[in-house]
């Protein structure tokens, strides 16, 4: 236990520290080039210490947090709706046949398409709203966790299955206690898979539309040619996805596979 | 009392594996052994009495009633323990009383009760992958065991394990069959030195079709000693009856060719 812990601590330092190189790399490529060649022109070359300074502008006026916190309300209920339509569309592409056989291959193709396609419609169904983003976010989520669902099931090793038949286990007992406990692992790949897709259809839409989020905050830094603000939403987005990513998904799914000795 | 009635099985698009016009009467209690070149349809006469399977021909009959599908009166020891990773022995053992409707008190006091008589009392509340092979056939038998069930199926149960373990666990399954003399046990193995081992009577298969050969009656001293006179003179005439027809399969393979 002990050990383990100290080769956490060691990854955790050397990739502090090779981010901190990346930093340094960043801010001797930018006075390189904007002040000693001046072949970049300063709006729109962002640099280290200009992100730190709309940092501490944008948190000083309260505008990050509340956006952050915004697009983190709007990513999770999008997020929400999504697993609930997946688990269903999920379960029914498994269970009958005939959608297994026609409706899988038309979700496998609405899969491939990015959600910023369908910014058009929810804006003319929706408006500039909330709703347009969510519709956005669940169809850039839900395809995905419903793919995830039904390739959970299928993988489900038969010999669970055909010992709890022979056990006496009927329909509701066989999904019940077996198909869907041996499924969470997979589901929980899922989810996690679904959840990085509902955040980048999040930010598709939040781009396009007129509210206040992270997105927003961004095309106001386009719009006021303010290149570190755009630099600095974008670390904050890749920021929040990794945290949520590595924090909730992939430590749950680690607990379980540990308790499941498949780690 | 288990009765097959000229059952066959067949499998579209292939010839192999398939059985034909079985006809086997087992009474209670008996302990039955099905040996045979593999490949011959052993596994699958085991999965058509547990329901797994439905015979193309012929019917199976459990006391009289034919049998539809698979049930608890049916329990089956499969080769891989087939124990549930997310709930740790007891909870394992004690999901097939579960799926029988019998109150929690009840299950767990079995479930002790045949945890202890296959000497796992001290690993209840282990998680099913920090258990050995041997550990995990101990725990799936004690499972079966639990759900008291008229007839024992059990295909090849300890063939992936070592041959220590193997002996150990033969003692015990013997010494638990003949403590409660009315289970009756149907097992697939390919070592005829189990089948001498455990069988009443062993019952040879022919390769394609999958045939009854003969059926060898093995009325031996229990328990029995693998070294033995008659257990060596037993195994011997039982491996001869095997190896004819893994040599007439394999000659039929080399003509084809």
């Amino acid at each position: 236990m002990q050990k383990k812990s100290t080769t956490k601590i060691k990854k955790g330092l050397e990739l502090a520290l090779f981010l901190f190189l990346l930093v340094v790399l960043w801010q001797i490529l930018y006075m390189l080039f904007v002040d000693v060649f001046k072949i970049w022109k300063p709006y729109s070359a962002p640099s280290p210490a200009g992100v730190a300074f709309s940092f501490a502008s944008l948190l000083k006026s309260g505008v990050l947090l509340s956006a952050l916190l915004k697009s983190l309300g709007r990513g999770v209920a999008g997020f929400a709706i999504s697993v609930i339509a997946g688990l269903i569309l999920g379960i029914l592409i498994h269970h009958f046949s005939y959608l297994n056989r026609n409706l899988k291959p038309v979700i496998m193709g609405m899969q491939t398409l990015p959600s910023i396609c369908w910014v058009p419609f929810a804006i003319l169904w929706f408006g500039l709203n909330n709703s347009a983003i969510l519709f956005v976010v669940v169809m850039g989520s839900a395809f995905s966790i419903a793919l995830g669902v039904d390739d959970g099931i299928k993988n489900v090793p038969p010999l669970y299955i055909k010992a709890a038949k022979t056990m006496g286990a009927g329909q509701g007992d066989l999904y019940l206690k077996v198909i869907l406990p041996a499924c969470v692992p997979s589901f929980l790949a899922a989810l996690r898979q679904g959840w990085s897709f509902a955040w980048r259809a999040l930010m598709s839409g939040e781009v396009m539309s007129s509210t206040i989020g992270l997105g927003q905050t961004l095309i106001i830094g386009r719009d006021m040619a303010d290149i570190n603000q755009v630099m600095l939403v974008m670390l904050v987005i890749i920021f929040a996805g990794v945290v949520i990513d590595k924090c909730i998904f992939t430590a749950l799914e680690n607990r379980v596979l540990r308790k499941r000795g498949l780690m | 009392m288990l009765e097959l009635r000229n059952v066959g099985k067949t499998y579209p698009h292939t010839v192999k594996r398939t059985l034909k016009d079985i006809n086997l009467t087992i009474e209670e209690g008996e302990f039955i052994c099905i040996v045979g070149p593999s490949g011959c349809g052993k596994t699958t006469l085991l999965n058509l009495v547990a329901g797994l399977e439905e015979p193309t021909k012929g019917e199976i009959f459990l006391d009289g009633i034919p049998v539809k599908g698979p049930g608890a009166d049916r329990v089956v020891m499969f080769q891989e323990a087939a124990l549930y990773p997310w709930l740790n022995v007891l909870d394992n053992v004690m999901l097939g009383m579960e799926f029988l409707g019998i109150p929690k008190e009840e299950r767990k006091n079995r479930a002790l009760k045949y945890l202890k008589m296959v000497h796992l009392s001290q690993f209840t509340e282990y998680p099913i992958h920090q258990l050995s092979g041997g550990m995990r056939q101990r725990a799936a038998l004690a499972r079966a065991l639990s759900m008291d069930s008229k007839i024992l199926l059990m295909d090849e149960p300890f063939s992936a394990l070592d041959k220590q373990t193997t002996n150990m666990l033969r003692g015990e399954l013997e010494q638990i069959w003949m403590n409660d003399h009315s289970k009756t046990v149907l097992f697939v193995t390919h070592s005829a030195e189990e089948a001498v081992y455990f069988a009443d009577r062993i019952v040879v298969l022919s390769e394609n079709p999958g045939q009854i050969k003969e059926i060898i009656s093995c009325d031996l001293k229990r328990p029995r000693q693998i070294d033995q006179e008659e257990f060596v003179h037993m195994r011997h005439r039982l491996l001869e009856s095997v190896k004819k027809e893994v040599e007439k399969f394999a000659k039929e393979e080399y003509d084809k060719n």
